[in-house]
């Protein structure tokens, strides 16, 4: 890696937000995810890098439990958040993802008003009293996502109508309204030109100021860019985990190696 | 970006609540989810629900149809009332009408019971006779015209009994319902009670259900589907021979060989909105251009087939294009590669993968049209028809009936027996659907093919 | 020669014709098919087709235009007195016909010998005897004029009869002679014969266009002969329907028009939220193994005729509707009813609905189910507030396309609704609509000259355009949804 800019981040929480501990995934008999164990960090950028396949974006939909949705998927093991493992049966999958928001791959904004999809959280969730707080956590929201002087004066035409990159930071900006803990993050610039692309990760790094973000990347580059730690999945396990600079510069295992220098991937 | 740094309200400032608690609003939530399934499953059930207890309560009504009270008693064909000339020639025996029959009938029952020693208490001899079927003189004297050697002997006849001891028999018509009823007194049906523990009342499987043609209002005992199902028959037959060839011709057009042009767009509009139009009018249409323009005879099956096959174009249309467009476009090209023209790609190759897929829509269209009724009765095929249609060619011109018609046309009468034959006509026309349905699955499953 | 003989003459020609050219062709090139522009069996099949299609085409022509001329000519020839004393010219030219048709069958049983048939007069004969002895009955006696007419009609179709076989079998003979002609070693059969299987493709294609074209021409004709009739604005306008074979009938179309919309507004209220929510659960909520045993019973539904929806409405839910909710309630003591008809469409349209439905929202992308539940919204949430929001357009697509269908539907109302037309709210009274109509004036004895006949072509019109317009819309909002997302 010759961007050198990794090195001199520093981790600057050390408070551990989510412990993954024999995280098993299995997709009807197939297993997705082996034996997993992993931490990640308040206040910090996760990537989560690998091959095609390798279960990253499996563990990722874990967090936030999202592949509830998916009949044949099955999850053991532990996945504690604030001291709650979030696989209890006690715990309700709708209010965990009030917490531990997502943003997809593609972007997916609701046929709705630009407004309305940024509203969509707080008004399920029951966050405002009033038209006026629901505005105030729209503006904030759209201003933390870097979107709000493009769109303050078209508020209520459709989301659908902006550009990729416009409907990606949107659909970060619906995510941040909720007030999540936790931001997960599955590929979000794939979809994007470059442009976009340096947008989305230049607010990525301010967002981290407030939450634990965790991405999932195909882009070594990008994780280099964005994140603080990494983590290297390989076949549906976790091979190696560290601080970003370390992995790309003295990795420890020897396929975590021959994947930064494009052997495997 | 540096709009993205300026705070306001943090939605993030919210109080954090434990994950294992649920807050009050979530369990609202919960609750409107739960509500929310609920109606689903509902509405599910109720749909489900209602089909089932449709079937059952026409199962229950029409069952009964196949089954018929008959009486059977010896019948002495006495030569002095049947044959007065005396020579056994048909042509003379002729003039003698089901009056003549009926009184043999009559002389022979009272004899019977009086042989039995079965009492005939405070009943005129004119009731207990009408406990015989109206239609029972008018087989008798089929048969006995049939073999005019008959006469002078002593025939074991077993005649329908009339509607109304067939429903005391099925438990339609109690003692109750008797006293309110002038076709059936109570003592009659003690009468035939004591007949059914002599033996000579029983119930057996009704055959004639099946093929005997319609009867008028005072028989429903002896009314079957003999016209209906064979009109049926014709016209599923003519659908078929009309529809098919035409629906095949046309999606090998549209879809093999179309150009875009307006004529290519009018015809796709025209077809997918002549899926949409009610069946009445098709009706309209055969009435107004088959029977009144080009003068084919009213009530026939040729009409009703034509109608029905109108109808049925669109349905085989977009079935059979499903299946082409099914087949891929590299069998095509390898035909046209190794330089076959077009048509003997299509012809030889296309259309006969196709085939399943075209066989199945063609099925599945067969049987809408066998249940269709609103077109047909405006083509008169509601008409009261109790002649059989001749054999095919010429019977295609005869009046008939169809299945579906001679539900409605029963539902119509005011006897309730009619009810009950009505809903055993539903059976028989569901019968046949199934059918039908049942073997376009298993051609679905025996031709599919994955590409 | 009857047309069925004819028929088979131009098929034994078209056989020839195969046999021939395909010898004609091989002879050409010495038995070498190699040599041949296409394979020796298109030569053969040219010529078939170079008979069939003049000698059959001309056939059709004659048998189209034979009845027109005689009846033209005969018309003309009548005294113009027939047509004010005995009614309309249709009337006399049918017992023209029948008289015809009674001297043919007198000739052929022999009653008559050819030469009578041609030559009887009224004064020397009783017609309507003699035809009676051999089985043909009039109505009344046979007037000179018509006794001539139908003379003049046996020789002129007799006549007509000789023409159209010479110029089919001369057609016929003329095709095969150029098609044995034209056909050589370089002749491109092959092209030919696929040009005319393509022509049979066009015509088969276009039967849907002449379909609707027929519906549209024999409703429409006969709606304007009723509107020569009847004033449009009464038919239109009037809030009387009384219809009289006497006369002086009042033909008023907005009591049907309540009617039918009122059946219809029920119908939906019963299957659109069934069916809405049926498709819901089916698309969002049930595992495969319930989807696969609930969809096709729910389609059942869809594939049991109307009639026996009819039935169950007459016999089951009327009577039910009677006895525990009309009754009781002093709404009414009639089994047929608005309600009756209105519910058990309904639930004919349950499985349209849900069908439609459940591919509408199964073609909702996932991502926004994705994004919506990542937000935390519940499943009911993200279905009421995302799902069906995007799916809105073809769901209002598919509920047209049913209401079109309740509007149409005929057996249901005709054995469920009732048949007094009446403008009531009380959704236990019986009430009738233009289906039940159509059905009323056209069976049975109808006279196709009196407007109370004819007025259900009127209501046929109108029906077919309030339908066509209903799915044409349907069509158009169903299309631009897919586009949005396909």
């Amino acid at each position: 890696m010759n961007d050198m800019r990794t090195l001199e981040r520093i981790v600057n929480s050390e408070a551990i937000k989510i412990s993954a501990r024999n995280v098993q995934v299995h997709y009807g008999t197939t297993q997705a995810i082996k034996d997993l164990n992993v931490d990640i960090l308040d206040k910090t950028v996760t990537a989560f890098i690998g091959p095609s396949g390798c279960g990253k974006s499996t563990f990722l939909r874990c967090l936030n439990r999202m592949n509830d949705t998916i009949e044949s998927c099955r999850v053991t093991g532990q996945i504690m958040m604030d001291g709650a493992n979030i696989y209890d049966p006690r715990i309700d999958p709708v209010q965990l993802r009030a917490r531990v928001g997502m943003v997809f791959q593609k972007p997916n904004p609701f046929p709705k008003s630009i407004y309305d999809n940024v509203a969509y959280g707080p008004k399920i969730h029951g966050l405002t009293r009033n038209k006026a707080e629901l505005d105030e956590i729209v503006e904030t929201s759209i201003r933390k996502a870097a979107l709000w002087n493009e769109v303050k004066d078209r508020l209520q035409s459709p989301g659908t109508g902006l550009s990729g990159g416009q409907q990606q930071r949107l659909c970060i900006a619906r995510a941040i309204a909720t007030g999540p803990e936790v931001l997960l993050m599955d590929e979000p610039c794939s979809a994007l030109d470059p442009i976009a692309t340096a947008q989305v990760e230049e607010l990525i790094d301010e967002l981290r100021a407030q939450f634990s973000v965790v991405i999932v990347t195909h882009s070594m580059q990008q994780a280099a860019r964005v994140s603080q730690r990494t983590a290297f999945f390989h076949l549906g396990s976790l091979v190696e985990t560290g601080e970003t600079g370390q992995i790309f510069t003295s990795p420890k295992d020897p396929r975590t190696e021959a994947y930064i220098t494009g052997r495997i991937g | 970006m540096t709009d993205a740094t300026s705070g306001g309200l943090s939605a993030a400032a919210q109080p954090k609540s434990s994950l294992l608690q649920p807050s009050r609003l979530m369990k609202k939530r919960n609750a409107a989810e739960t509500r929310f399934k609920a109606y689903g499953i509902a509405a599910i059930v109720l749909s489900l629900a209602t089909l089932g207890f449709m079937l059952v309560t026409i199962f229950s009504d029409g069952v009964s149809s196949f089954f018929q009270a008959k009486l059977s008693f010896p019948v002495e064909l006495t030569a002095r009332t049947l044959d007065p000339k005396g020579n056994r020639d048909r042509a003379d025996m002729v003039k003698i009408t089901t009056l003549g029959y009926n009184k043999v009938l009559a002389v022979a029952f009272e004899k019977e019971l009086a042989a039995r020693g079965i009492a005939i208490e405070g009943q005129s001899a004119k009731d207990v006779v009408e406990m015989i079927s109206k239609d029972a003189a008018g087989s008798l004297r089929a048969t006995v015209l049939a073999n005019p050697s008959l006469v002078g002997s002593t025939l074991d006849a077993t005649v329908l009994a009339t509607g109304r001891i067939d429903g005391y028999l099925k438990g339609r018509v109690t003692m109750q319902t008797a006293e309110r009823d002038s076709n059936v007194t109570p003592a009659q049906l003690q009468l035939a009670d004591k007949l059914r523990e002599a033996g000579m009342l029983t119930s057996s499987f009704n055959w004639g259900f099946l093929t005997m043609p319609d009867a008028s209002d005072q028989r429903p005992e002896a009314a079957g589907l003999g016209v209906a199902i064979l009109g049926s028959a014709y016209m599923m037959l003519l659908v078929l021979v009309t529809c098919v060839p035409v629906g095949v011709a046309a999606s090998i057009y549209l879809e093999e060989f179309a150009p875009k042009n307006f004529w290519t767009d009018a015809i796709e509009v025209n077809i997918s909105n002549l899926a949409a139009v009610p069946s009445i009018v098709f009706g309209i249409l055969g009435l107004a251009i088959f029977i009144n323009f080009a003068g084919m005879p009213n009530s026939s099956t040729l009409v009703g087939a034509l109608v029905l096959s109108l109808m049925t174009l669109p349905t085989i249309i977009i079935a059979t294009r499903s299946a082409i467009k099914a087949v891929p476009p590299s069998i095509r090209d390898a035909a046209l590669g190794i330089g076959a023209s077009k048509m003997q790609s299509v012809f030889h190759h296309v259309l006969p993968l196709a085939m399943p897929g075209i066989l199945t829509g063609t099925i599945l269209g067969l049987a809408s049209a066998l249940g269709e009724t609103a077109p047909l009765l405006l083509i008169g095929m509601v008409a009261f028809v109790d002649n059989y249609p001749a054999a095919p060619m010429e019977g295609f011109l005869d009046p008939a009936t169809a299945l579906p018609v001679q539900v409605y046309g029963w539902a119509q009468r005011a006897d309730p027996a009619f009810i009950e034959r009505s809903s055993g006509a539903i059976i028989v026309l569901l019968v046949f659907l199934v059918a039908m349905n049942v073997l376009a699955i298993l051609l679905r499953r025996r031709f599919e093919r994955r590409w | 020669m009857t047309v069925l003989f004819l028929l088979i003459v131009v098929a034994v020609l078209a056989g020839a014709a195969f046999v021939l050219c395909r010898q004609r062709v091989m002879a050409s090139v010495q038995g070498d098919p190699k040599l041949l522009h296409s394979l020796p069996m298109y030569y053969g099949w040219n010529g078939t087709i170079m008979v069939l299609l003049p000698a059959l085409g001309g056939l059709v022509l004659w048998l189209l235009i034979q009845p027109m001329v005689i009846e033209g000519r005969i018309a003309a020839a009548l005294p113009p007195d027939m047509m004010a004393a005995g009614g309309s010219m249709d009337l006399v030219m049918s017992d023209v016909r029948r008289v015809a048709g009674g001297l043919d069958v007198a000739v052929s049983t022999g009653a008559m010998t050819a030469q009578q048939a041609a030559t009887i007069s009224t004064e020397s004969a009783n017609i309507r005897d003699t035809l009676a002895a051999v089985g043909v009955a009039l109505g009344a006696d046979v007037s000179p004029a018509v006794l001539s007419a139908a003379q003049d009609y046996r020789v002129m179709t007799a006549w007509g009869m000789m023409g159209r076989t010479i110029l089919t079998v001369l057609l016929a003979l003329g095709g095969l002679i150029y098609a044995v002609m034209i056909t050589n070693r370089d002749f491109r059969a092959r092209n030919r014969v696929e040009a005319a299987v393509k022509g049979l493709l066009i015509a088969a294609s276009s039967i849907a266009v002449l379909t609707t074209v027929g519906i549209v021409y024999s409703m429409l004709t006969e709606t304007l002969n009723f509107f020569a009739q009847y004033p449009f604005q009464g038919f239109f306008f009037s809030l009387t329907w009384s219809p009289n074979f006497r006369g002086d009938s009042e033909l008023g179309i907005l009591p049907l028009i309540w009617g039918t919309l009122y059946i219809t507004l029920i119908s939906m209220l019963v299957s659109v939220p069934i069916g809405l929510y049926a498709a819901i659960y089916l698309a969002e909520y049930a595992s495969k193994s319930v989807r696969a045993w609930v969809k096709p019973l729910i389609e059942v539904i869809a594939g049991i005729p109307t009639v026996v929806f009819g039935l169950f409405a007459l016999v089951t839910v009327g009577p039910m509707l009677r006895d525990y909710f009309a009754e009781p309630l002093g709404w009414g003591d009639s089994g047929s009813s608005v309600m009756t008809a209105g519910l058990v469409i309904g639930i004919l349209n349950i499985p349209f609905i849900s069908s439609l439905s459940d591919d509408i929202i199964n073609s909702v992308p996932q991502s926004l189910r994705d994004g919506s539940l990542g937000l935390g919204a519940t499943r009911s949430e993200t279905i009421r507030q995302v799902v069906l929001p995007a799916a809105l357009p073809g769901i209002v697509g598919a509920c047209l396309m049913a209401a079109s269908r309740a509007i149409g539907e005929t057996m249901i109302v005709v054995m469920g609704a009732g048949a007094a037309a009446k403008l009531s709210l009380n959704p236990f009274e019986a009430m009738t609509t233009m289906t039940v109509k159509i059905v009323g004036q056209l069976t049975g004895d109808t006279d196709f000259a009196a407007p109370e006949t004819l007025v259900a072509f009127a209501l046929g019109m109108t029906l077919f355009v309030i339908t066509l317009a209903l799915n044409i819309v349907a069509l158009l909002i169903v299309r631009k949804y897919r586009e949005q997302y396909d």
